[in-house]
């Protein structure tokens, strides 16, 4: 079966039918390109030739300067055509310049088929050699881009379907309070009627934390080069990030700590602040915190780490590495408060963006979530 | 509840403008809304509005123009409505002359805060207030005449440039100063633009000022914009 396989491919390799009749044509074709490169190196090599032919007097050694040309020639162009023009040509320097009857081409020489059949011979073996190379490097390259493709593609796939799974729960909430209160406002009692407009106003503001995260996404756009980095004090969008989730969760208690040193750092303040919210309502919603969670940073010599630390359940320990890949969309967990897979999937996406690290570990009385950004941009970033 | 002004409204969103309107009403405002730049920019010239809350993003024209148009002929407040994402349309609208900025969503007791600054920095820019001399807020108090800062009772002792600043800020309390506005009036207009020592100043005073730097209670930072000083309300 293999090796059946092994000759088809092979097959393939030499029948012109696989491939396309562009192919071949590309094969033969005479470019600018491809003119000047092979005229600048047989140039090159003649004057080379001229040159030792001065020096030393003697004339085998000229015939292999231009089958060294010969080789490079096909390396630095494409297709055929260069490599045979250049044999011909090198035959014709070699006998016109260098062999006797100096300036004059004669072809009755004895031999000389020979040296004119080796050098065609080696042109065109070369330029096989390294179009198929070049072929086969680029059918790489796509493969891989390809393949890079389709990682993000699926990526891409999971978010939405998690998405629009999380959306539709609040959205039912709102349209039935809504439709409910309209339908049947007189017989509902003005406690009822308030408890809905809150339920309205919760699920809404749920729903747009979830949409600015989705947002924040689109901030992002490929790998570092997305990510529009400023200079930012860190203390100041620490602040801006408790003040955020206090706004959104009045309730919630937060304590935030920074050391007495200042730091600058290059981010986008207004993704990393997202991710601090994202991370305290985690804390908030997932691990029931007892204490205040604890919101604070960490100089380091080539980063500055962030932490977010709970005093609640905890993280259960199978969870520990997967808890930012959205595996827990998946569900089959008891406590499954809307959306939180999405919240640290977008994390990870933002720390990664900013060439950082973030990672979960779990402390005697809860959870710590933390991660690093380094203090000077990446290269090329 | 007569009396407390007028108000004109630009928003192309019904939704969004029915709400805003009904709760201006509400709380005593008369208001007059426009669905359109244009439209606003017509009412605002023959009704002389008390204030213009004016959303960035109008279908007919863009809002920064409304802001152009109106600063030609009148200093009167505008508060101008984004979405939070949009720094750099803040920083322009506030450049080009708006007073404040309010963030989408927001709740309606924030917009009538915002409001009430705003209408009050209108009256004292129009030389109907006499200046402040003493700045309160919290337990934060500073005397312009005297240069004297206190927190929670004590004196602090503050740089020459951090007095600056914070005046400046107090000066304009409940209002975001943009970084580019804060500069120029510390360092004057040929500082250049990096905001670095801006904010390094920032920070010294947040550590003189504040118990928590981490957590301000009297000068907060709004992201990619510039700072508010807290109001007494």
């Amino acid at each position: 079966m293999k090796i059946q396989k092994g000759w088809e491919r092979l097959g393939k390799l030499f029948s012109r039918q696989a491939r396309p009749r562009e192919y071949w044509q590309h094969k033969w074709e005479v470019t600018w390109k491809n003119t000047l490169v092979t005229a600048a190196i047989l140039a090159g090599v003649t004057f080379v030739a001229l040159l030792y032919n001065r020096v030393s007097e003697g004339t085998v050694n000229i015939v292999m300067f231009y089958t060294v040309a010969l080789i490079f020639i096909p390396r630095f162009t494409e297709g055929y055509v260069p490599g045979i023009v250049a044999a011909m040509v090198s035959v014709g320097c070699v006998n016109y310049l260098f062999t006797y009857p100096y300036s004059r081409l004669d072809f009755t020489r004895e031999g000389y088929p020979v040296t004119f059949v080796c050098m065609l011979l080696i042109a065109v073996m070369v330029s096989a050699v390294t179009s198929y190379t070049k072929e086969q490097s680029r059918i790489l390259a796509e493969q891989e881009k390809q393949l890079r493709e389709a990682e993000k593609e699926k990526i891409r796939a999971n978010l939405l379907r998690a998405v629009s799974h999380d959306l539709r729960t609040p959205l039912t909430g709102i349209i039935g309070a809504s439709s409910s209160y309209l339908e049947n406002e007189a017989a509902l009692s003005a406690e009822e009627k308030r408890n809905m407009v809150r339920h309205i106003g919760t699920d809404a503001s749920w729903l747009l934390n979830m949409v600015e995260n989705l947002l924040t996404v689109t901030r992002i756009q490929e790998g570092n080069a997305g990510v529009n980095k400023t200079m930012e004090v860190v203390e100041e969008v620490l602040s801006g990030a408790a003040a955020r989730i206090r706004k959104r969760i009045p309730q919630i208690q937060v304590s935030v700590r920074v050391p007495e040193e200042f730091v600058m750092l290059p981010m986008d303040a207004m993704l990393i602040e997202q991710v601090l919210v994202n991370l305290m309502e985690n804390a908030h919603f997932h691990a029931h915190s007892k204490r205040p969670i604890e919101l604070y940073t960490i100089n380091g010599e080539d980063e500055v780490t962030f932490c977010v630390r709970d005093y609640g359940t905890g993280i259960p320990p199978r969870r520990l590495e997967t808890i930012f890949d959205g595996e827990a969309l998946n569900g089959g967990d008891s406590d499954s408060h809307k959306g939180m897979g999405i919240g640290l999937s977008i994390c990870k996406t933002i720390i990664i963006a900013h060439g950082g690290r973030i990672w979960a570990e779990n402390h005697e009385t809860g959870a710590q979530i933390s991660f690093s950004l380094p203090r000077q941009a990446a290269e090329g970033a | 509840m007569a009396g407390k002004g007028t108000i004109l409204l630009i928003e192309d969103e019904e939704t969004i403008r029915d709400f805003i309107a009904a709760s201006l009403r509400a709380q005593g405002y008369k208001t007059v809304c426009a669905g359109g730049a244009r439209e606003g920019m017509e009412l605002a010239a023959s009704l002389c509005p008390d204030l213009i809350l004016l959303d960035l993003g109008l279908p007919d024209r863009d809002g920064s123009e409304v802001i152009q148009s109106v600063r030609k002929w009148s200093m009167l407040p505008i508060l101008v409505i984004s979405a939070r994402s949009q720094e750099k349309e803040k920083v322009q609208a506030l450049d080009l002359g708006a007073d404040d900025y309010i963030t989408k969503p927001f709740g309606i007791s924030e917009l009538m805060a915002r409001i009430r600054t705003a209408l009050r920095h209108g009256t004292i820019a129009s030389g109907t207030n006499p200046a402040v001399e003493v700045f309160q807020v919290g337990d934060l108090t500073l005397d312009f005449r005297k240069r004297l800062v206190k927190a929670a009772g004590t004196e602090v002792h503050l740089t020459q440039v951090e007095y600056k600043i914070v005046a400046f800020l107090a000066r304009n309390a409940g209002r975001v100063m943009t970084y580019a506005a804060i500069i120029s009036h510390v360092w004057g207009p040929y500082m250049d633009d990096n905001n670095r020592i801006l904010r390094v100043n920032m920070a010294n005073i947040r550590r003189k000022l504040e118990k928590n730097p981490a957590e301000p209670r009297y000068i907060f930072t709004e992201i990619g914009v510039g700072y508010r000083m807290a109001e007494e309300e």
